[in-house]
């Protein structure tokens, strides 16, 4: 792989040891996969926040790298943390809530941003072709197919690397060739709801494993297809996804998708019929028009006594969408901001029943949460959650 | 015996010489090895209860949470990690976990040809490893 001088002497420490570490990851993963030379990112954003999933572990790692000069090249926003400021601080341990508290502190010692959320892409959206070094695999997915950035899968680990000397190795999808599909999905069944586009993801993520898929046969909105990929990079290891037809007149291998598979999908998802006792809207987090379809379902009604209501997205959808929260809260659920269910300890709040729209979540949430899961659209989700 | 010689990849440099333990399944080092003790805790894993602590770490490859390097790195710091790695296929997690803790890392190496107990010396420059002392 190609070095400047200046990425030469970074490597060799006279930048401090933060940059140092930070470009053997880099250099090393770019001469593992290929890359010639490191290459500028607009911004990165990191996943490794939540103190429930990251553990000590990762603090001693994080701790040494503020104190030893690592700091920002280029805009760097984080995931979501644990608990949110104002419901679920209050229900953890003292303990908890210092360690999450130092994890941001860190973070912000870095001049990375405390966005906690895993939609950065609503507060700053990158432009076609910018290449990003991005780690929360939802948003991978939806950088590159949607939005048509380029980012690889990236680790926390290399995200934050590459958010501290601003720079990126050129391999993966990166590279315009490496965009290519390499299989071509038929879909040959309807899709009323945002959860049978996550189900699909959860079925095409198990067999395509890392393959770059076209999907023949699909024509979702922008939420919709967040939850397809959001699924995808849950079971399976996708990056990118193409719509419509295969660009080139090439022998694709081609897969049918009929409603057997999705339904299929779907009933695997769902490990109780039980009422629930929290219903969850927002992984990947809420867009502003999905804040907006929770409130509109829950106008003029009140939720159960016996369940909660979450809706979680970011401060900043939540800042600009107070109309809805209102009506969200005046019913009795929470708009909770920098966090979700899968980052936080839900058992440890008397949760045992899930009820979400989210496929990842319903994939995640047995093993994650130890919680049972059923999967609904958005529209019956909120209705389950209200009195009659 | 004959001293056999496996020939791998380099991926992060240094040498050393330890005990092997070696694994048939793939490793989650988040939450597939307690970060307090260094013992592998994952449910029906091969190494389920064994402590990495010393020891010259085999297998196929690692998968799961990328902050599973964090947690490498941890033990290692704590003195409860491997000596080194040794992988059939190097994934990212435990390619970084190596860099960030400092410790020698091969790859392309046929895990099923080294057995636990044998003593092996790890060199993650030449990425070889060397079979010195067979387990019984």
């Amino acid at each position: 792989m190609y070095l400047t001088k200046q990425e030469e002497r970074m490597l060799d420490g006279e930048y401090g040891w933060a940059n140092q570490v930070s470009m053997k990851i880099l250099v090393r993963l770019g001469d593992l996969f290929g890359a010639t030379k490191l290459i500028p990112v607009q911004s990165a954003h990191l996943s490794g926040v939540s103190y429930k999933h990251l553990g000590d572990a990762a603090i001693d790692f994080l701790n040494e790298v503020a104190n030893n000069g690592g700091r920002a090249q280029t805009l760097a926003t984080l995931n979501p943390s644990s608990f949110d400021q104002e419901y679920l601080v209050k229900h953890y341990s003292k303990e908890r809530f210092a360690k999450q508290t130092r994890i941001i502190e860190l973070y912000k010692k870095m001049l990375i941003q405390p966005t906690l959320t895993c939609t950065p892409y609503y507060l700053q959206k990158p432009k076609l072709g910018q290449h990003l070094a991005w780690s929360e695999s939802s948003a991978v997915v939806y950088a590159n197919s949607v939005l048509k950035a380029w980012t690889n899968r990236e680790g926390a680990p290399s995200a934050l690397a590459a958010a501290l000397v601003g720079k990126t190795p050129n391999y993966g999808v990166h590279q315009p060739e490496n965009r290519q599909s390499n299989v071509l999905v038929k879909l040959e069944a309807e899709l009323p709801a945002e959860v049978d586009y996550g189900a699909l993801g959860i079925y095409l993520g198990k067999l395509l494993k890392d393959k770059i898929p076209t999907l023949k046969g699909l024509h979702g909105s922008d939420d919709e297809m967040k939850q397809l990929g959001a699924a995808m990079a849950s079971s399976g290891m996708t990056t990118l996804f193409h719509i419509g037809e295969p660009s080139k007149k090439e022998k694709l291998e081609t897969i049918s998708v009929e409603a057997k598979e999705i339904e299929e999908a779907m009933s695997s998802l769902c490990t109780t019929d039980h009422a629930p006792d929290l219903v969850f809207i927002g992984c990947p987090h809420c867009a502003m028009n999905e804040v907006e379809s929770a409130a509109r379902v829950l106008q003029g009604k009140k939720i159960r006594k016996d369940a909660e209501l979450w809706v979680c997205t970011s401060r900043y959808v939540r800042e600009r969408a107070k109309n809805y929260v209102d009506i969200i809260e005046r019913a009795g659920g929470r708009v909770l901001c920098d966090t979700c269910v899968l980052v936080t300890w839900i058992k440890d709040l008397g949760v045992q029943r899930l009820m979400t729209n989210s496929a990842k979540t319903a994939f995640y949430a047995p093993t994650l949460n130890e919680v049972d899961v059923a999967l609904a659209p958005l529209k019956k989700c909120i209705q389950v959650a209200c009195r009659n | 015996m004959a001293k056999k010689t496996l020939v791998g990849r380099g991926i992060v440099s240094g040498r050393c010489k330890g005990i092997a333990l070696v694994s048939q399944k793939p490793l989650s080092f988040l939450g597939g090895v307690d970060y307090s003790s260094g013992v592998v805790v994952e449910k029906n894993h091969d190494l389920k209860g064994e402590s990495l602590k010393g020891k010259v770490l085999c297998f196929p490859s690692g998968h799961g949470s990328t902050v599973g390097s964090y947690v490498l790195y941890s033990l290692v710091q704590k003195g409860l990690g491997p000596k080194a790695v040794v992988n059939q296929v190097a994934d990212t997690v435990v390619v970084v976990g190596a860099i960030i803790a400092e410790i020698p890392m091969v790859d392309q190496i046929h895990i099923k040809r080294i057995k636990t107990g044998d003593v092996v010396e790890v060199d993650g420059e030449k990425g070889t490893v060397k079979v010195v002392d067979k387990a019984d």
